[in-house]
């Protein structure tokens, strides 16, 4: 946490009034875990027009565990490329279950934010794969498309495409884990014994 | 599962407290207050007060912000959901459910009704905590949490079909599909009549418990089969009265003077409220051993338990008072056995046990009169539809007085071992494939033996 508002001060510089300021208003109460004043901060310095705000405020909301509005909020921001945004999306996609989603994010972080995310991005994956070991349910699919349907009709189209991009990419795992299964059957002796 | 929701205490603004003027900024006030519409609009009150209290020291004129201010306050006051958050967090169980259902009552919060509803069930009290889980269960938010916790009172109250269904429901909720899938395939087994069969073939590599058991001879192995079957009543589900009757044929191939047979009925009740229950219960058991008569047993057992979190503390205390027929007879007495465990729940999907048990048998013959204690530590792994197992103990015991016979007074040392792994093949289908061994040394050389026997089973339960 105090990662990301460090890299925010040192990238910002002085503050000059303007939204700028707000966005170090926000990096202050986010590094004094003060994270709905940040989340405050952050937004108000989005309205006032600094594009890289969202990502901040997706941070703060991951820190709030509002997860679904974290994805919403990463999915619509604007591409940053600081691995520390990508590292708060991906738990943000984590925490609102979309395990795709946040083992790519994940990937893709590497050693690019520091060895003490990368440790911890490690520990996620590890989980993810853990997660991910048996081929999803039909239940599980079923879940995911109900919740982008749910989403679309609310209007989050951002979020619900999230959800269906989860469902399509699990759905592909299930197929994937139903050909080897296949193999392995196939070539298994059938007579009971041994090769 | 509850842990956003305790989060939120760590995010507290409050927005009664005055507002101090910053130098006014109208333009920058109205995106404070527009992003307390947006938070407010999202359900985060916290966010929204801070928000419009920002709003206002920028612009003491905005009249919008401090009426949407004035409205948070008088809704803060003492809040009932953030006390229960507190009290959970503190295992105050009793508190916590009086202060969600009081946030329930205000304002109808699905998300009170859900956590007043786990901790009424944690409390054991059924009848509101139904009340409440179905209130939440109509939240979409909130639904297959809810049903989980109304699966789990089903399963309490003996209902496997009720349950079984409900945990189905609940397991599309992909966080919970695990243990939901898995409590309600063992919900198809349960109910108010539990009717079981298993089969099991196996071999043992010492039956005569050479070389110094009854024959005194050198150890005989021999194949085995058994098959045992049992059916348990209890008309309130897990919780009050039950009846209980098993049957057992346990045959060896070979060595048909250690065939065995077994019936036994009991009775008993079982207490439960919230984290503590007791059960009571009178048990016959009778045996046949190579046709003849060989045992008849009336036992009595006193248990209780205390859960604390992912821990569980238990006691137990058996009589058992037997009558050995023909030549067994001077075996015949009251054996006492009482065991202290304690088990936990390391992960979800593993669970360690470490238990204490002494015994004595005082038997009408003083020279097979003894005392036993020792330890013993169990490991129980969840594999998806397996479950594996292993266990080890160690039991000392010491018998009252001099054996001519044996030209000593005897002291034994048993170690023994078990491991199994148990797949679950269908709902009702289960397969079995253990082993078990025992060394036992004494100071009496001829009564000194090891033995192993491993077996796999096959199983049948039927809830209904």
């Amino acid at each position: 946490m105090h990662a990301l508002a460090l890299a925010l001060a040192l990238a910002l510089g002085a503050p000059d009034g303007g939204a700028e300021a707000h966005l170090l208003a926000g990096a202050a109460h986010f590094r004094a875990a003060r994270y709905a004043e940040a989340l405050v901060e952050f937004r108000v310095a989005e309205r006032l027009g600094e594009r890289e705000a969202a990502a901040y405020a997706g941070a703060a909301l991951v820190k709030l565990e509002r997860w679904d509005e974290a994805v919403e909020t990463f999915e619509t921001a604007v591409p940053g490329g600081h691995p520390l945004h990508d590292y708060y999306h991906a738990l943000a996609c984590y925490g609102a279950r979309l395990y795709t989603c946040a083992d790519r994010l994940l990937a893709d972080v590497g050693d690019r934010s520091g060895p003490r995310i990368a440790e911890q991005a490690r520990g996620v994956r590890e989980e993810i794969a853990r997660a991910l070991s048996a081929p999803p349910s039909e239940t599980s699919l079923a879940w995911y498309r109900a919740r982008c349907e749910a989403r679309r009709a609310e209007g989050r189209t951002a979020l619900a495409a999230a959800y269906c991009r989860e469902a399509d990419a699990l759905a592909a795992r299930r197929v994937g884990a139903t050909r080897a299964a296949g193999v392995d059957t196939a070539a298994a002796p059938r007579n009971g014994g041994g090769p | 599962m509850i842990a956003p929701l305790l989060a939120l205490a760590l995010a507290a603004v409050d927005p009664c407290a005055p507002v101090q003027p910053v130098p006014p900024d109208p333009v920058t006030a109205q995106a404070y207050r527009e992003v307390a519409d947006a938070e407010l609009a999202a359900g985060s009150r916290d966010t929204a007060a801070a928000a419009y209290r920002d709003a206002l020291a920028r612009d003491p004129s905005d009249e919008a912000s401090r009426s949407a201010l004035q409205r948070l306050c008088a809704a803060h006051g003492p809040d009932p959901f953030q006390d229960g958050l507190r009290r959970m967090d503190a295992e105050d169980l009793p508190g916590a459910a009086r202060a969600f259902e009081a946030a329930f009552a205000a304002d109808g919060n699905a998300s009170a009704a859900l956590l007043g509803g786990i901790a009424r069930y944690e409390l054991g009290d059924d009848e509101a905590a139904e009340r409440l889980l179905r209130a939440a269960e109509r939240d979409p938010a909130h639904r297959e949490e809810a049903r989980f916790y109304l699966g789990l009172l089903a399963l309490r109250e003996g209902d496997g079909a009720r349950a079984s269904s409900l945990l189905e429901g609940a397991a599309t909720n992909p966080a919970l599909a695990s243990p939901a899938l898995d409590l309600a395939r063992l919900a198809r087994r349960d109910g108010r009549v539990v009717l079981s069969l298993v089969a099991e073939s196996g071999w043992d590599s010492n039956v005569n418990l050479g070389p110094g058991g009854p024959d005194g001879v050198a150890a005989r192995s021999d194949g085995t089969a058994a098959l045992a079957a049992s059916a348990l009543w209890r008309p309130r589900g897990a919780r009050g009265p039950y009846l209980r009757a098993a049957g057992l044929l346990h045959n060896l191939a070979t060595l048909d003077v250690y065939d065995l047979t077994g019936i036994e009925a009991a009775a008993g009740w079982q207490l439960r409220a919230g984290r503590h229950g007791a059960a009571a219960e009178y048990e016959y058991a009778h045996r046949t051993l190579g046709g003849d008569d060989y045992l008849g047993a009336h036992r009595l057992l006193a248990s209780g338990w205390l859960r604390r979190g992912r821990a569980v503390a238990a006691g137990s205390y058996a009589v058992r008072f037997e009558s050995f027929a023909g030549g067994w007879s001077p075996f015949s007495g009251v054996l006492h056995r009482a065991e202290a465990r304690a088990t936990l729940d390391a992960t979800p999907r593993l669970r360690l046990g470490l238990a204490y048990a002494g015994g004595r048998d005082d038997a009408r013959e003083s020279v097979l009169s003894y005392w036993e204690h020792g330890p013993r530590a169990e490991v129980r792994i969840l594999l998806g539809r397996a479950r594996l197992g292993v266990d080890l103990g160690l039991t000392l015991r010491a018998y009252d007085v001099f054996d001519e016979a044996l030209g000593a007074r005897r002291r034994d040392t048993y170690l023994d071992g078990a491991a199994f792994v148990e797949v679950d093949l269908a709902d009702r289908w289960t397969a079995r494939a253990g082993i078990i061994g025992r060394n036992a040394r004494s100071n009496v050389d001829a009564l000194a033996y090891d033995k192993l026997a491993p077996s796999v089973a096959i199983g049948y339960t039927l809830g209904l």
